[in-house]
């Protein structure tokens, strides 16, 4: 019996384990990576920090859309304990079965997944993570609850941002926050269950220029599930940065008087500066307090109301309302004549009633007299000219050629098409060519009379009061204009690109003088439609249109600009079922102009004005 | 003069050299998982590290002393220091229980644990009942004696009750084996018993250690496959539980064997070689129903830690939850590790792995220097244990070779078992790492068992016996 050689069995049985732990770990800690996800699923948690959305400005530096902070009420199912589901009940002022009610709906929320491994469905929800029990909670609301918090493990507070609007007025522009749906979060990773993202408005336009973006933090937790350090020394994080901040065109306070003038009537105003394309103001009545949409609980009780209440308060009218513009229409229709050369500034025609109705007044000599007087049959003569220039021998060809030469300028004009301004959903308006008519009567099977409504801006044309606003610029830039838009500058470096580009008319300068000229005379001489919008120290150009309207009373509208020297202002007027042009849209603009350039009115006139509107009944 | 000079050209500087490096690792560990920013100086006394560094200082003391104390007091006074633990052993079971167990001598954190103390004096006396045995005539006398020595500190520490440091004293067994310890005097006794049988000696008896993985391989099968139910494919519709399909296979080896010796051994030898394999399928057997009806008459408690180890079950957030954290510690270190001081998942700051400056200290070191650093830990304490068995083959004194191997054998145990439950190789007991974990008694302990070995070793050319 050899002893001595028992020691190899004991050193084999030593270097046996040890090289067993040395694959153990080179297994464990090299080549298997289970144990480094646990680790992290144990151990490390990805924060991402929300930061607040960019804020946004008047063009003066007022806030029009700022941030409130709000409190979430947290809870963390793990660190319950034993929850006494009454007592916190009470505290939050809810019954015990609405507490229960809310913890499916926070489960059933989360959604399943199914586990590749097991194809077990399991849920999202885990019992360690944070969820929202409640939400937008006030300081008051938080307080109240805060003070006993400590009696229920497993919740706590959580400070977050929610939109305020200190002005309590265009909403239409700004649009609202809404919590992203499934698809939103499908499509753009940026987003959790429970972010809020823009729904309509600037809001949604700049969406991704106001969100800012989102800092991401490591962080080592504890078994306890406390956050203790930041990971590898927050060498993986990235700091958060608030959305840029928009400075806008708009001027709070002429809207806010707009919304004021607007009050009880259908309709919209539209200010915008000639020289930059930016939008002064943009008033759609009736409206509605953008507050009314803020945070989830606002949404759900009052969208609903909003949808469906009369006037329809959600519908952006500037942009979205097509309506036929009526004898502003005419404007467009003397620069193109003249600058077809088809009349001169002289030119002159009778009033013949007989081709299409108008109002008692002396025979134009003049295009300048034809826009003061808003001669209809003059307008028809020089569309018909327009439109038949006897380039075909056949009346239907030639009428063709003519209406798609026509349908050119109006492009240029930006008319029948979308402006392109920065808020989405904006209608192109009509203007129709030779396609939409060979569609209605069948090719060569119409001419200049079949459409001659449209001379004086009846008929097939429809306009959106954005549009027309924008007829205002051209005439008042005499030739182009900037895409309407609202944001002069994001985060301080200027509007949007497509904002910078010049859109030139196929109209000639020196043809703007004759129109110019009229339009002064509208609002300055006697015999002019619209010399309720006269000022005493400013010359307004104007133009009135008085719509007719099948369906009731006739829509008012105006547009005008103003000084008539290099005008700072151009407004669009359009009040639905109001009757004629001057006596009221016409007025209303001469008040945003006086209270644009003058920053105050004259109380009087104002008073007035106001007065009779007071009277105003809405038709149905 | 002479002993002073012989000291110094006799130590064994490897092995204190490991010694220290694991010291210095095992202390850095330590700052590292219970850093405190407050606190920052590693001598702060409020903190872990700060006491540890006293345990430090006083092991240091200890074997100071040691080293100038005359080595022959140890072979003089064995039964003493062994009987003075026992007592303590048993006094320590009147004391208030800390954490389950009455292990703790003392009043509040400034206790000991007679328990680690035991197994040098146990060592001790070991090796001097060994080298006074003349290991060619041993009785069923020697073996019980020598046995009754393991067994009496086994129980005591079994009744605080301590599994890990009564699982350390099995590896005294080793130490029996490599001296030729033989329990035939007992087996002979019963199978010569039988009549018509006269065994001169049996291969289980002097080979105990082959057979103890047999059998513990056995027990691990059978638990494994307690739950399990086979059919076979010849009888189709036969159910079986797994406790009768281990017995099954059995039956076939020993019918096969039976088989293979019908045709290669002698007939004389036949009718002996026939009892053999019966006898050991019988006991196999009625191990094997043994294993499963205790296993299934556990405490639930144990049952499941028992599975858990074996991997039947996954709960890592309930009854695995320390192996889980201890594991995901480890295996989240990588190939280079996190960094000193950077354990995300083991620091006492995170507590995601309980006890992880003491029993799971291995976690914080293999977090933070990955495989790279596990590898030499492995090495350093693999170096040191082979070190011990070289010193202990090249001594002249029994006693000397028996302590050595005593010391060798509990250090790899403490080992093996620490590391293993770290990266899921076995069960969760708490025995420390020796020289890295945190606490006064572990660390003076194992400093006390090196430098009693150093000394002893230094004095090998004095015939000892």
């Amino acid at each position: 019996m050899n002893l001595e050689n028992r020691k190899y069995v004991i050193i084999a049985f030593i270097l046996f384990i040890a090289s067993v732990y040395a694959f153990r770990l080179f297994y464990m800690q090299v080549i298997d990576d289970t144990w480094v996800l646990r680790a992290q699923e144990i151990a490390e948690k990805r924060k991402e920090v929300v930061p607040p959305r960019g804020i946004i400005l008047d063009r003066y530096g007022k806030k029009v859309v700022s941030n409130k902070t709000y409190y979430n009420l947290m809870m963390v199912e793990e660190k319950f304990g034993v929850l006494d589901t009454i007592a916190f009940a009470k505290l939050i002022n809810w019954s015990p079965l609405e507490v229960r009610k809310r913890f499916d709906e926070i489960k059933e929320k989360e959604g399943y997944y199914v586990n590749k491994r097991t194809n077990k469905k399991t849920s999202n929800y885990q019992k360690s993570r944070a969820y929202p029990f409640l939400k937008e909670l006030s300081l008051d609301e938080i307080t109240k609850i805060a003070l006993k918090l400590d009696e229920f493990p497993g919740f706590y507070e959580e400070v977050a941002s929610m939109r305020s609007y200190p002005f309590s007025n265009s909403a239409n522009i700004l649009g609202y926050l809404n919590e992203a749906t499934r698809k939103e979060i499908d499509l753009d990773r940026y987003y959790k269950p429970g972010s809020n993202l823009g729904r309509s408005g600037i809001e949604r336009y700049y969406e991704k220029e106001l969100r800012g973006r989102k800092g991401i933090k490591y962080i080592v937790t504890s078994a306890t599930n406390n956050a203790i350090e930041s990971y590898a020394n927050g060498k993986y994080d990235t700091t958060a940065q608030q959305g840029q901040s928009l400075t806008l065109g708009l001027d709070i306070l002429l809207q806010e008087y707009g919304e004021k003038l607007m009050q009880n009537k259908r309709g919209c105003i539209v200010a915008i500066e000639p020289s930059t394309g930016e939008i002064l103001c943009l008033v759609s009545s009736p409206s509605y307090d953008p507050n009314l949409l803020v945070g989830r609980k606002n949404i759900s009780l009052n969208y609903p109301q909003l949808l469906k209440m009369e006037g329809l308060p959600l519908f952006p009218r500037p942009l979205q309302s097509e309506y036929p513009p009526g004898s502003i229409f005419k404007l467009v229709q003397s620069l193109i004549g003249l600058q077809e050369g088809v009349i001169q500034s002289n030119s002159s025609f009778v009033c013949n009633k007989g081709l299409v109705g108008c109002h008692n007044h002396p025979t134009a000599q003049s295009v300048s007299e034809a826009v003061q007087y808003s001669c209809n049959p003059y307008f028809y003569a020089v569309t018909k000219k327009i439109i038949q220039q006897q380039k075909s021998k056949n009346i239907n060809s030639d009428a063709e050629i003519g209406l798609n030469l026509w349908h050119k300028y109006m492009t240029s004009f930006g008319l029948g098409i979308k402006l392109g301004t920065d808020i989405s959903g904006e209608k192109p308006g009509l203007i129709p060519n030779s396609i939409y008519y060979d569609k209605w009567y069948g090719k060569n099977n119409w001419s200049f009379s079949t459409i001659s409504s449209n001379s004086i801006g009846q008929g097939e044309v429809k306009l959106t009061p954005l549009q027309m606003a924008n007829i205002a610029v051209i005439i008042a830039n005499k030739g182009w204009y900037y895409a309407p838009h609202f944001v002069k500058s994001i985060g301080g470096k200027g509007p949007h690109k497509k904002f910078t580009v010049k859109n030139i008319t196929m109209v000639e300068q020196k043809n703007f003088d004759p129109v110019v000229e009229g339009m002064r005379r509208v609002v300055n001489e006697a015999g002019g439609t619209g010399k309720l919008a006269r000022l005493t120290d400013i010359v307004v150009c104007g133009k009135t249109g008085t719509v007719q309207n099948p369906h009731g009373e006739d829509h008012s509208c105006f547009i005008a600009f103003a000084p008539m020297i290099n005008p700072k202002i151009c407004v669009a007027v359009f009040v639905e079922n109001a009757g004629a042009g001057g006596t009221w849209a016409a007025p209303i603009a001469s008040l945003i102009i006086e209270k644009y350039l003058k920053q105050t009115v004259n109380a009087e006139r104002e008073k007035s004005i106001l007065e009779k509107h007071i009277n105003y009944v809405k038709v149905p | 003069m002479r002993k002073s000079n012989s000291l110094l050209t006799h130590i064994d500087w490897p092995l204190l050299a490991s010694f220290f490096v694991l010291l210095f690792f095992g202390i850095a560990t330590v700052y590292s998982v219970s850093f405190s920013e407050e606190h920052p100086n590693v001598f702060s006394l409020s903190e872990k590290y700060g006491k540890q560094m006293i345990w430090l200082g006083i092991s240091l003391f200890l074997g100071l002393i040691i080293f100038l104390i005359d080595a022959s007091i140890y072979v003089k006074y064995a039964l003493l220091f062994y009987s003075a633990t026992i007592v303590m052993l048993i006094i320590v079971l009147f004391m208030p229980p800390i954490n389950g167990a009455r292990a703790w001598i003392g009043i509040g954190s400034m206790g000991i644990q007679p328990a680690e103390f035991a197994k040098i004096s146990t060592s001790l006396l070991l090796a001097k009942y060994i080298s006074e045995l003349i290991i060619k005539q041993q009785t069923i006398k020697t073996v019980l004696y020598a046995v009754g020595i393991l067994f009496l500190p086994s129980i005591l520490v079994a009744a605080q009750p301590d599994a890990g440091t009564l699982i350390v004293f099995s590896s005294f067994l080793f130490v029996l084996y490599r001296e030729g310890l033989t329990f035939d005097p007992i087996i002979l006794r019963l199978l010569n018993s039988f009549r018509g049988l006269k065994f001169k000696s049996t291969w289980i008896g002097s080979h105990f250690i082959p057979v103890l993985f047999v059998f513990l391989l056995l027990f691990a099968v059978t638990l494994k496959l307690n739950d399990s139910v086979f059919e076979l494919w010849f009888f189709p519709n036969i159910k079986i539980n797994g406790v009768l399909f281990i017995v099954l296979i059995l039956a076939t080896l020993s019918i096969l064997s039976i088989v293979f010796f019908r045709v290669f051994s002698t007939k004389r030898d036949r009718p002996k070689i026939l009892l053999v394999i019966i006898l050991g399928f019988l006991i196999l057997s009625s191990l094997v129903f043994f294993v499963n009806t205790t296993f299934n008459h556990l405490a639930k408690h144990q049952k499941n830690r028992i599975e858990l180890v074996l991997g039947m079950k996954e709960d890592p957030n309930g009854n695995d939850y320390n192996r889980n954290r201890a594991m995901a510690a480890v295996g989240s270190g990588g190939l280079t590790g996190k960094g000193y001081k950077k354990a995300s998942v083991s620091s006492v700051r995170s507590n995601h792995v309980p006890e992880s400056e003491t029993d799971f200290i291995f976690c914080p070191f293999a977090e933070e220097w990955g495989f790279g650093g596990s590898i030499v830990l492995i090495l350093v304490y693999l170096f040191m244990v082979l070190r011990i068995l070289f010193i202990a083959e090249r001594q002249r004194s029994i006693f000397i070779r028996v302590y050595a191997y005593c010391v060798a054998m509990i250090l790899f145990y403490h080992f093996a078992i620490n590391i293993g439950m770290n990266i899921g190789l076995a069960p969760v007991i708490g025995i420390p790492l020796p020289f890295f974990s945190y606490g006064g008694s572990s660390v003076i302990s194992f400093s006390i068992m090196i430098f009693l070995l150093l000394k002893l070793d230094s004095n090998r050319m004095d015939v000892l016996r």
